[in-house]
């Protein structure tokens, strides 16, 4: 106990100087900028911003990275609430009451309770990081290749129950992200794969421009088709702090959407996106008025918001301690980390803590620093969605395009991402989503790394999967999840709690 | 939809029928364009093992959703809106074209000037504006404030090199 202390601690005294201060700063602020365009999820927005941390040391970099992805996440919320965009998955539940609250005039109090849930959700789950990172990382340590092979294996499983929609369409989706992530040099021979020869095709897709494509200009073609020019926001903001009576009511949901958020989030497969589904439902049944909720109930967005931050931040330990992303998201960031030389994994914190921990403590303090500075800054980012749309999106083009050509200053860049766009808005039109293909587009490479490696071991032999007691263990469970989702009683169960979601 | 109530039609979901053949083409693309690379064995896996069978999974599944969509009532085909997707997409083709020479200064307005005609509101003024605005903008916030490497104007055969 006294251990994770010091090493908070530590952190702390890394995270706490100035510059490291004035970039986490800037980065929740491009964050939220960025991140409150409607339609620019968290993926695109780290995707967008990730080449203004080129020139920094790791440490920087990564604190840089760590505002950014707070600053996305609120500046999604807050699109939610005022115009009932959300940026991501796990921000569909905050519109139901979130949005109604701003049409009664209460929108300053729902971006207020989303702030502060999300403040208490992100400081007790960076105290559960800080806990749980040494002895994961001593487990990530005797894993072997198959180990990891099945654990990833398990963390796509997941990932697939998880999806809306059909599961058929969701495991096509991940097999051919994995698929698209052998594209380039092969892993032991070097020889290239699918690359026709092309030159910036040498190096495979880049999963900056992949999520840029995908979800940043796939959106914009979306939402050109769908959105016409009465979409800004005109109404009040109102006051920002709830009063004594909204707090109130608020304590409870934010205390049982953080325990729910935290604990979901450390599942592999992105179980972040279930926290504020199941919070929501937790809170609806709880609630002595249940009628009250998609009207404006104050405990349907302050408990949703803190498991969603809850979330967002325990998916950081499967990040950290094993090195396999369990989102989207953390699959952006581990682009982030291998540009600047950190491979996530169990060695992050064994050779380098005070990068770990450093990492560890700018989360708290950037869910601080969206508390304190962003809140009160609500009023700019009012005006940015008073801009329409048929202007904004000439901007998030410019801007995407900007952050493709900078990667690699490679105008060829550009090309890929015209055509993933394309792609991504093609997969819509035939329902499926691009997120599963995301997933298995990340762990595709890690996945065929550790697979060969452990049939070298093996000598060939399948059984070295079933064999090994933990790779077995995570097989079994993998296996047990899919006959389950594909039980008929939870089929219907799953698509109900998606449909409700959607209404 | 013609042809009567939906069950008589002969294609019952247009969308998985389209989706099935999509799929079963990328899937042939990709075992067409790995065939020339060695497979290995399962000792030492070459490197197109992984990709050939992955590509196989997607023809089999592109398949499964071809049948469905003459057995199993779906979705009809949404409509394809190509307005928006074909300026943008010129728009960054041509930022691709000219970042490098001339430069930012020229790339910048060019590809929000196609970009904005992506949509039917478009307004000729404001969107010249816009486009100056933000091209001044992001040079501001790009290269001055973050020092990213774009180039902002490059002239071949001229001294001028930003």
């Amino acid at each position: 106990m006294l251990d994770l202390f010091a090493n908070l601690g530590l952190g702390l005294a890394v995270a706490v100087s100035l510059q490291n201060l004035a970039l986490c700063f800037v980065g929740c602020l491009l964050g939220t900028l960025v991140g409150v365009l409607p339609g620019i999820g968290p993926i695109a927005t780290i995707a967008i911003l990730l080449p203004i941390t080129y020139g920094m040391a790791p440490v920087s970099a990564l604190i840089m990275l760590a505002g950014i992805y707070y600053g996305a996440q609120y500046g999604s919320s807050t699109t939610a609430i005022l115009l009932s965009i959300p940026g991501e998955t796990s921000s569909v539940v905050t519109v139901l009451d979130g949005h109604q609250m701003a049409r009664q005039g209460r929108a300053g109090v729902a971006l207020g309770i989303a702030a502060i849930g999300s403040f208490f959700a992100g400081t007790v789950s960076t105290l559960v990081i800080a806990a749980l990172g040494e002895p994961l990382t001593r487990l990530a340590l005797i894993f072997g290749p198959a180990e990891y092979f099945s654990l990833m294996a398990m963390g796509l499983v997941f990932a697939v129950v998880l999806a809306r929609g059909s599961i058929f369409k969701a495991i096509t989706m991940i097999v051919l992200g994995i698929l698209l992530s052998t594209i380039g040099p092969d892993l032991t021979t070097g020889q290239l794969r699918m690359t026709f020869g092309i030159p910036w095709m040498a190096d495979g897709i880049e999963i900056a421009i992949l999520g840029m494509g995908m979800f940043g200009i796939a959106e914009v073609f979306r939402n050109l088709e769908a959105r016409t020019q009465g979409d800004v926001f005109h109404g009040r903001i109102g006051r920002l702090l709830p009063n004594r009576e909204e707090l109130a009511r608020s304590a409870k949901p934010i205390l049982r959407g953080t325990a729910v958020g935290a604990a979901l989030g450390i599942l592999p497969g992105n179980g972040a996106v279930l926290g504020s589904f199941a919070s929501y439902s937790i809170e609806k049944k709880l609630a002595a008025d249940p009628s009250r909720f998609g009207r404006g109930a104050i405990e349907g967005v302050a408990g949703p918001e803190s498991a969603n931050n809850a979330g967002a931040q325990t998916s950081f330990i499967p990040l950290l301690t094993l090195g396999i992303p369990p989102n989207a998201v953390m699959a952006i960031m581990v682009g982030a980390m291998t540009l600047h030389g950190i491979v996530p994994g169990p060695t992050v914190l064994t050779r380098t803590p005070e990068l770990f921990w450093g990492l560890v403590a700018s989360m708290w303090v950037g869910n601080l620093m969206l508390l304190v500075i962003n809140l009160p800054l609500v009023g700019v980012w009012v005006k940015f969605l008073q801009v329409p749309y048929r202007l904004m999106y000439v901007g998030i083009v410019i801007f995407c395009c900007i952050g493709v050509y900078s990667i690699n200053r490679e105008p060829g860049d550009i090309v890929l991402l015209t055509m993933l766009a394309l792609f991504g808005y093609a997969l819509g039109k035939f329902g499926f989503e691009p997120a599963p293909m995301t997933l298995g587009f990340v762990l595709g490479r890690m996945m065929e790394e550790n697979l060969r490696q452990a049939l070298i071991i093996s000598h060939g032999s399948f059984t070295t999967f079933v064999q090994r007691p933990l790779s077995a263990t995570l097989l079994a469970a993998a296996a047990v999840l899919l006959v389950v989702a594909f039980l008929p009683a939870i089929k219907r169960n799953r698509e109900k709690a998606f449909v409700e979601s959607d209404a | 939809m013609p042809g009567g109530p939906p069950s008589r039609r002969f294609i019952r979901s247009p969308q998985n029928l389209v989706a099935g053949l999509a799929l079963v083409a990328i899937a042939l693309f990709a075992i067409w364009a790995v065939s020339d690379l060695p497979q290995g064995t399962l000792r030492i896996i070459g490197p197109a093992m992984m990709p050939r069978w992955l590509a196989i999974f997607i023809g089999v599944a592109g398949i499964a959703f071809l049948v469905a969509g003459f057995t199993v009532d779906g979705e009809p085909l949404e409509r394809w809106h190509l307005r928006g997707p074909f300026f943008i997409c010129a728009g960054m083709l041509l930022f691709a074209l000219t970042i490098r020479t001339p430069g930012f200064l020229v790339a910048g307005p060019l590809t929000m000037l196609v970009v904005g005609y992506g949509t039917t509101e478009v307004r000729r003024l404001e969107l010249v504006l816009f486009a100056a605005g933000m091209t001044a903008f992001c040079i501001v916030l790009f290269v001055t404030i973050l020092d990213q490497p774009i180039p902002v104007l490059n002239i071949p055969g001229t001294p001028i090199r930003f």
